[in-house]
């Protein structure tokens, strides 16, 4: 498993410094213009006056970015599930999928390494790429603030990222699941993308449309307590049918349902 | 007798095509032995059940007295596998992916070993995998299975893109390996490596093993042709209504085109009363029974 993981984490290097450091770039750049921001404060006001009621219901509180905590929040936090999500869902369909599609996960299988092993070795090499990605970028924007007016503490800085990290590790895991079930890693990803999709505007259009709000509260973005446990939920989904399916080679597979079926006497 | 790999009754379903229709294989301790058949035959579908890497829906499978679904690990740490179609990463150059492999095996790999396979094949370590021709990545899959000198082998056509020469050295290392009581069990569609290199030949076809026998006796039991011409027209009713004896085709009775199975004894006795003027038999191989399982298979279809 640790061999497993550490050659995974290897393979995640690229990611964690493009993504990171991208995101840490974004981060000064907004820590940077927020003093010239917080001087032009009375012309963002009267800008806000001039927005119709339906838009301001739409993007939340946007009189909040008058203070640092809400700057950061609508300039940064408020789009990144949707910027990072698709490196949660890539990584996550990708975890097992992607090599099992190239055929090199047959060799991988054939060593001495259970497949428990192997699906904890990635999960955790995942998740800790996750954590060094959102880490950079934190960096990116608490490091900067020592020049800034921007007086916000670091730990403070930290809860909306742990915070994300939640939701993208459930997207991740998401992924996972998905690219265990469908056909292909493609179909995995698209479908995860779409409900990512769907949970980022769905509140959004639900304050402009009353008739959308039970559908909105299905959204897994809003439920900021039970994301842990929709992650573990389906890692533990994913992981219970990566050890009963068959590993498929040359692009096999297909829809049918039976493979789901734990007593059905056909798998694959 | 010890077997080292005991399949029993094997049933492999893909959706609704079955693969496998009840494969009963054994496979002795320190056999060569190679697994013939034609293209969908279950070759591969036979060997991924036996790394645990697909589930049959029905049948018992041993592999080193274990089962590989509830002791993947423990039968994994004993095999050397070469995947049919291998895939490896590009990225990796090839000493960095032996050194990955080695480590999934507890680094319990000799350097020494390692060393010499890579001399022997002619393999560069330091290229990048990417770079290097489908022959140099057979290679490589060729030395991931030996390098940490198995209990068994498990090769899906080891030769498949070798050249002649790197053919033959692979042969030689796979005698050392059976020298040093390794078992060998690979298949091939190369019939004339199957006839060198095996002690023993078991044929699958539509998922069913049709045949299992040395190499000698195969050839024994394969059909012969006979060529034989005549000095003056003859009626060949007699030889017709030999049992065993076909004919294929004749020429104003001068000449015929026979096809014999089992012994030749009674057609040599019956054409004792022909005026023959020439005689000839094909020598028979390997690649006959194989295409008369293969030409069977064809015509049932």
């Amino acid at each position: 498993m640790l061999v497993e993981f550490k050659h995974s984490l290897r393979n995640y290097g690229g990611q964690i410094a493009g993504w990171g450091f991208g995101l840490a770039l974004l981060g000064v750049l907004l820590v940077s213009v927020y003093d010239s921001f917080a001087d032009q404060m009375d012309m963002y006001e009267q800008l806000l006056e001039a927005f119709p009621q339906e838009f301001m219901a739409f993007f939340g509180d946007l009189g909040g970015m008058a203070t640092p905590e809400g700057f950061v929040a609508i300039e940064f936090f408020s789009y990144m599930p949707l910027i990072l999500g698709i490196f949660a869902i890539q990584a996550g369909s990708g975890l097992l999928a992607r090599d099992e599609e190239e055929g090199r996960l047959d060799l991988v299988m054939a060593h001495p390494v259970s497949r428990t092993g192997l699906f904890v070795g990635r999960l955790l090499a995942f998740l800790c790429a996750l954590a060094g990605i959102l880490f950079i970028a934190w960096l990116g924007i608490v490091v900067p603030m020592n020049w800034s007016s921007m007086s916000l503490g670091w730990g403070e800085m930290a809860r909306p990222f742990l915070s994300l990290y939640a939701e993208m590790a459930l997207f991740g895991a998401l992924g996972v699941l998905l690219s265990m079930l469908l056909p292909s890693r493609r179909l995995a990803s698209m479908a995860a993308g779409l409900l990512l999709v769907t949970s980022f505007f769905l509140p959004g259009f639900a304050t402009l449309n009353e008739n959308l709000e039970s559908v909105a509260r299905f959204s897994p973005l809003e439920y900021y307590q039970t994301q842990e446990a929709f992650a573990g939920l389906n890692t533990l989904l994913a992981w219970w049918r990566f050890m009963r399916r068959d590993i498929r080679v040359g692009g096999e597979g297909g829809w049918r349902l039976g493979h789901l079926i734990p007593w059905s006497s056909r798998t694959e | 007798m010890e077997h080292v790999i005991d399949i029993q009754g094997l049933v492999k379903w893909y959706g609704s095509v079955q693969a496998l229709r009840g494969v009963d294989l054994k496979v002795q301790r320190g056999e060569l032995l190679g697994f013939l058949g034609p293209n969908g035959a279950g070759k591969t579908t036979t060997i991924r059940c036996l790394l645990d890497q697909i589930r049959p829906q029905a049948g018992n499978i041993r592999v080193l007295g274990l089962d590989p679904q509830k002791n993947p690990v423990l039968v994994q740490r004993q095999i050397g596998y070469l995947p049919g179609e291998l895939s490896l990463e590009g990225t990796f150059k090839v000493g960095q992916l032996f050194r990955y492999l080695i480590r999934l095996r507890g680094n319990r790999t000799d350097q020494a070993y390692l060393k010499e396979l890579t001399r022997r094949l002619e393999l560069d370590t330091s290229r990048k995998i990417k770079n290097l021709s489908s022959g140099n990545k057979q290679k490589v899959g060729v030395v991931q299975a030996l390098m940490h000198q198995p209990t068994l082998l498990i090769l899906d056509e080891p030769t498949a893109g070798l050249d002649p020469l790197m053919q033959q050295e692979v042969y030689r290392l796979l005698r050392e390996a059976q020298s040093r009581g390794a078992t060998v069990f690979f298949s091939s569609h190369i019939l004339s490596e199957v006839e060198t290199l095996a002690d023993r030949v078991a044929i699958i076809r539509q998922g069913v093993i049709v045949e299992e026998a040395t190499p000698d006796q195969l050839t024994e039991m394969a059909m012969r042709q006979v060529q034989v011409s005549f000095m003056d027209p003859v009626d060949l009713e007699p030889l017709r209504a030999l049992p065993g004896v076909h004919v294929l085709a004749e020429s104003d009775g001068l000449s015929a085109r026979l096809r014999v199975e089992g012994e030749m004894d009674a057609l040599i006795k019956s054409l004792a009363g022909f005026p023959v003027k020439d005689l000839q038999t094909a020598s028979h191989s390997l690649e006959d029974i194989f295409l008369k399982y293969y030409e069977r298979e064809e015509e049932e279809a």
